[in-house]
């Protein structure tokens, strides 16, 4: 388990405060409880993956993180402030981005207007694109394109330059992968790799575990709605394919009518 | 030659091939498991096979009767009932009412005669929630009200049951009471098809299990099988592990 | 039936229907290039002002997903504003103008938002409609209140109405400037919503709303820039409108709405070039029939309903919607279904109020009282016609009152005219069919788009049917009240308690639906079509028979408000606006219930009493303002009124055990939890102080500079 975060975030001074920290979280959709307890925090720089099978509550995870959903109990604190129920967009302002899973990008606006609406959280239009088209140049020479029809690589790429653009201070990644092939899903999370390395603090959500674990600092793993399993990346692979495919468990039973 | 055999059904939303050219069977008297990574295309075959979603290719046979053009209403009384990932339980009515819904349609078109009140107060007493009967359903919680959405599709007296994920939302007791269940509905004659992610439970109940990935099926076998497939622990684990 | 074959037919038809219209209603004008220039040159400026309402609209609808049926009142009103401050005040146009559209109009916009429609992100179709509906009739009542209607208002054109031909035809300066500023619009809007970050955004919502917040954007200021830019598009329409009529009639300019409605539904509601250009054709088929067709007699009033017409047919070839998965939502407030003993009980109370107060309150000679309290009731039961349509199966229809009166002309029709009792049955069944059409529409039509349709056809009715030969014709036509075992009801006391009774029969009939398999059934349709089907429920086949139901019952009060009449002359009770405020009342009362139509049959009745018996000028406007005012009771309470008082009423009936339980429940659930004794029974934590720090907002601004500490 994480280490003791009680209701006070500041007295985990070992590590400095969490950039990002959720303490004893219950939240769900309307009546859909998903989330059962979730103790989880995100230090300065660092790179946390979240990993776990579908519906184990990943993705409600990043939505309270994001303040789409609203705890229904526990907190959420950034950088040691109470911010439980803030609204997204206020948390946008303040340094949270999300790329949500899909793709995070608005289809039906070109490149450049989708970077457009980066500018919210205070960066000038043309530092925006710039800064992206450093890192993405191939979003560069597609920028008078319309979203919708990039690649589904170049829509998670410019979902990310979207994020980057507002120069977050926590960014926080929903399936990367989703619906991509491999090769890819390797091509993003080099850039993933180089992100990390300039020193922000990511929390990543993933099912292609094996890919992410290289990457990450710490990993922990989610089933039904709780935080199992929290440490570094080379402790969390062999409980994977158990929590995947239940490899270790009682042996299959075989209908005796086939 | 399964009950329900879905033939090379392919799906095309735009650009994106969200279903290619599965092949699945779904043989009668017991579960068989779909499974696969999110966004792979399995409630997206799921409404193909219901009606709800027109493939672009392949055909949906049902006890040797194709029924892939026939409108979805139609499907239910031959027989295909299913539950659904993202509840769609009847929410302003109660447990009950939402079992005798069912129940007064299938009065329509079944031959024997029966007592609805009493029948939906026996399947709701099987899955277990009959203490919350009159409780309107989105006053409930997800687990009791996808058991309501089994309890439901049952109603219909199908001879195919799809679930789609059942167990999210359940404690570990009523997912055990699932897997029981499900034994009991097969021993029946039942055929049932399975998305879920209990990977448990997937083993324990499912015969066989077809492993679904971009819309492909990439692997097919007995859940031994299934766990041992190199390929399957690439499509949920990602490139290196079978690189290691 | 497949999509391709409906549209074809569809288009066929309408072919057929303008070739059929042509050539019957021919004037016999020449078809050259003098007459075509001038249809050209008189439809482009009215193009112009259909295009400015619906971009109003589109631009309101798209971003804040509301439809604004008070776009063409809130037009007329600023209209008037604008006619004040110049005729009345004599303050120069091309002062006022810019003060109205890009001041006033905007305020008005920014103000609407804030205080009504941001409340209603998220609630029923037929509620978000309804506040809207009210709102028109607000802005209508305060029109009217503040400026005499007996008196003629007028605005000059611009340039006093001088211009310059084209060929033979003059095009006045203000129709130039009316092309000229709904083009440089187009210009201006393309603009707004492809180079500023503003109107990005607006496009980005479209898109995805909450990945538009999660990037920082505040869908507040969004909401309320779409509403002042709503305003200020209404505000130009309605000013520049103004003076092409010949008094500025406070219904006539609110009603250029339906064309700006059907040039909308063009483009989608979304998309402004073809919304433009659906006001082009729109302009130019009004502009031929006006120049060419010529209607007559039995058609006379074909061109006033031209606009609906045309919004039917659009409908009509829209794609065929999706089958609908449920949302997950907010949890509804719990309702309880009442038992048929229940209903029965309120209905005898009901019956018993009213024997005792038409006995001893009102006296037999006192027929105008005694005549409006049958009317209260007829109205209570047009509106309990809604309560399985729109109440349990989520259909929204807003021509009530036009079944209404399709069954009062076939009671008058067939043997209401010496009091048949046979006549009333035929009344409602003769509007089953006519109800029953419409299940078709509904297969394709989904929500708002449905509720247009239904205001189409009650419009349609209105202007073509009574005149029709058959129906009513250019006289007017008498009826009897029924003759029933022995008793004839011409005696205003005796009607009023047959209506009373015949409401309270039918009220506890719908309560003994809604727990039959039919009534299950119908909800299972509104809560998840996609269930619904899957449990083999033909979606068709409960349309069918819950629109069927519906306009039956409609029919069947239509009998009863014609009996109340004595005599029937054109669409006089029927017409379409008045059908609406029953449908505002309903909503207010709650839709669901058989309650809620009783209400609005009080409703109803209140108004007409308070309208012709309190003879102040102020009230003049109320028939409109009221409904209209009644609205701000929808937002704080969706559901209903009657559920609240009637969960209040049950709680001190002795034998509703249930209803005291869920009371106590209710206030269990809800008390908050104690916060006494902080700081004194126990100490006072760190997660106290950041308890405090948001309650007063401290916790917003996070400081950002951890992240830069840290990243440098």
């Amino acid at each position: 388990m994480t280490s003791a975060v009680a209701a006070s975030p500041a007295r985990d001074a070992s590590s400095g405060v969490p950039v990002l920290q959720l303490a004893a979280v219950r939240a769900g959709y309307g009546r859909i409880d998903v989330l059962h307890g979730i103790d989880l925090d995100l230090r300065p720089g660092e790179v946390f993956a979240l990993l776990g099978p579908n519906g184990a509550g990943k993705s409600t995870t990043l939505a309270v993180s994001s303040g789409q959903i609203t705890p229904t109990s526990g907190g959420l604190f950034l950088c040691g402030r109470d911010v439980t129920g803030v609204s997204p967009d206020a948390l946008a302002r303040a340094g949270v981005c999300l790329i949500p899973e899909g793709r995070g990008i608005f289809p039906n606006l070109t490149v450049a207007e989708n970077l457009r609406m980066a500018t919210y959280t205070g960066r000038a239009y043309h530092h925006v694109l710039d800064l992206a088209f450093a890192q993405f140049p191939r979003l560069g020479e597609r920028r008078k394109q319309t979203a919708g029809t990039l690649s589904g690589g170049e829509q998670q790429m410019l979902s990310m330059a979207r994020a980057l653009a507002t120069e977050p201070a926590v960014l926080l990644i929903d399936e990367l992968s989703m619906g991509l092939a491999p090769i890819i899903v390797e091509e993003l999370y080099d850039h993933v790799r180089r992100i990390a390395a300039s020193g922000l603090s990511i929390l990543i959500v993933e099912q292609f575990a094996h890919e992410i674990l290289g990457l990450a600092d710490r990993a922990g793993i989610m089933l039904h709605g709780r935080l199992l399993h929290t440490g570094p990346p080379a402790s969390i692979a062999d409980e994977l394919a158990d929590a995947y495919l239940g490899a270790d468990h009682a042996a299959p039973r075989v209908d005796s009518s086939q | 030659m399964g009950l329900l055999e879905i033939e090379e059904v392919s799906v095309q939303f735009g650009g994106l091939l969200a279903v290619d050219d599965a092949s699945i069977s779904v043989p009668a008297g017991c579960v068989t498991g779909l499974i696969g990574p999110n966004g792979a295309g399995k409630t997206t075959l799921f409404n193909v096979i219901t009606g709800l979603q027109a493939p672009s290719g392949g055909r949906v046979v049902l006890d040797d009767v194709e029924v892939t053009r026939r409108r979805p209403y139609r499907r239910a009384r031959l027989g295909i009932a299913r539950t659904f990932q993202r509840l769609e339980a009847f929410g302003s009515l109660t447990a009950r009412e939402n079992v005798l819904v069912a129940l007064e349609m299938r009065r329509r078109w079944a031959t024997a005669r029966y007592d609805c009140g009493k029948i939906a107060d026996e399947l709701l007493e099987r899955v277990g929630i009959a203490h919350v009967a009159e409780t309107r359903v989105e006053a409930l919680p997800t687990g009791s009200a996808r058991l309501v959405e089994l309890a439901r599709a049952l109603a219909t007296d199908p001879k195919v049951l799809l679930l789609d994920e059942p167990s999210s939302g359940l404690d570990e007791q009523e997912t055990d009471a699932l897997g029981v269940l499900l034994h009991e509905l097969t021993a029946g004659g039942l055929a049932v098809l399975l998305v879920e992610h209990d990977m448990p439970l997937v083993m324990e109940a499912c015969s066989y299990i077809s492993v679904l990935d971009f819309g492909r099926v990439i692997a097919r076998g007995t859940p031994r099988e299934i766990q041992a497939d190199p390929s399957v622990q690439r499509a949920y684990l990602g490139t290196a592990k079978a690189a290691s | 039936m497949s999509q391709r074959w409906s549209n074809l037919l569809v288009w066929a038809g309408t072919i057929a229907f303008v070739v059929l219209v042509s050539k019957t209603a021919w004037a016999g004008n020449p078809v050259n290039g003098t007459s075509l220039t001038n249809l050209v040159v008189l439809a482009l400026p009215l193009a112009g002002i259909i295009a400015m309402a619906a971009s109003g609209l589109v631009v309101v609808y798209t971003t804040t997903g509301i439809f604004n049926f008070a776009q063409g009142a809130i037009g007329m009103f600023l209209a008037y504003v604008d006619w004040e401050l110049t005729v009345h005040h004599g303050w120069p146009q091309l002062f006022v103008l810019p003060l109205v559209v890009l001041v006033i109009a905007p305020l008005l916009g920014i103000g609407l938002d804030r205080a009504i429609m941001r409340h209603l992100q998220g609630k029923a179709l037929v509620v978000q409609l309804s506040v809207t509906v009210g709102l028109m009739f607000a802005f209508i009542g305060l029109a009217n209140m503040l400026w005499n209607q007996n008196t003629a208002h007028s605005m000059p054109a611009l340039f006093q109405g001088e211009g310059f031909h084209i060929g033979q035809v003059l095009l006045t300066w203000h129709r130039f400037i009316t092309i000229v500023v709904a083009v440089a619009l187009a210009i201006g809007l393309r603009i707004l919503l492809f180079q500023t970050r503003i109107g990005i955004a607006m496009r980005a919502v479209v898109d995805n709303r909450d990945l538009a917040a999660l990037g920082g954007a505040r869908s507040s200021v969004l909401s309320s820039f779409a509403w002042a830019l709503g305003c200020s598009l209404a505000a130009l329409a309605g000013i520049l409108l103004a003076p092409e009529t010949a008094d500025m009639s406070t219904t006539t300019l609110t009603f250029l709405i339906i064309t700006a409605f059907a040039a909308a539904v063009v483009g989608r509601l979304r998309s402004l070039p073809l919304t433009y250009l659906g006001a082009l054709i729109l302009a130019l088929a009004t502009q031929w029939s006006g120049s060419f067709l010529r209607f007559s007699e039995r058609w006379t009033n074909v061109p006033d309903a031209l606009p609906t017409i045309m919004l039917f047919i659009v409908l009509l070839l829209l794609p065929r919607a999706e089958i609908q998965f449920a949302r997950i939502g907010q949890v509804r407030r719990v309702e309880r279904v009442s038992s048929v003993r229940d209903a029965a009980i309120g209905m005898l109370a009901l019956l018993v109020f009213i024997v005792v107060m038409s006995m001893f309150v009102l006296s037999n000679t006192d027929t105008t009282n005694l005549s409006r309290f049958a009317l209260g009731m007829c109205t209570a039961l047009v509106a309990l016609s809604l309560v399985p349509l729109t109440g349990w199966a989520g259909q929204v229809s807003l021509a009530p009152l036009a079944f209404a009166g399709i069954g009062a002309v076939a009671y008058a029709r067939l043997g209401g005219a010496h009091g048949s009792i046979w006549a009333v049955f035929l009344a409602a069944l003769v509007t089953v069919p006519v109800g029953a059409l419409f299940a078709f529409p509904a297969m394709r039509l989904q929500g708002l788009y449905l509720a247009l349709a239904t205001l189409a056809f009650a419009a349609m009715v209105e202007e073509v049917f009574y005149s029709q030969p058959f129906a009513i014709g250019a006289g007017e036509r008498s009826v009897q009240p029924v003759h029933l075992l022995g008793i004839d009801f011409t005696s205003k006391r005796a009607f009023l308690i047959l209506v009373t009774v015949v409401f309270g029969l039918c009220g506890i009939g719908i309560v003994a639906l809604r727990r039959s398999a039919f009534g299950r059934r119908l909800v299972a349709l509104r809560d998840s079509e996609a269930a619904s089907v899957t449990v083999g429920v033909n979606v068709l086949e409960t349309k069918l028979a819950v629109f069927a139901l519906s306009a039956g019952i409609a029919g069947f009060a239509g009998a009863f408000f014609a009996m109340n009449a004595g005599t029937l002359n054109g669409p006089t009770g029927f017409e379409m606006i008045a059908g609406l405020p029953i449908v505002l009342a309903l909503v207010i009362g709650g839709v669901g219930f058989v309650a809620g139509a009783l209400f609005a049959g009080i409703f109803g009745l209140s108004l007409v009493i308070i309208q012709s018996d309190w003879h102040i000028s102020l009230w003049i406007g109320l028939t409109y303002l009221a409904p209209g005012l009644a609205v701000l009771g929808i937002i704080q309470n969706p559901s209903g009124a009657v559920v609240p008082i009637g969960e209040g009423f049950a709680r001190l009936l002795p034998w509703r055990h249930d209803a005291r339980r869920d009371y106590e429940e209710m206030t269990a659930a809800t008390a908050e939890p104690e916060v006494g004794g902080l700081g004194l029974e126990r100490p006072f934590e760190e997660a106290d102080v950041l308890l405090v720090d948001r309650e007063l907002g401290i916790s917003n601004e996070v400081p950002r500079a951890v992240a830069a500490a840290r990243s440098g």
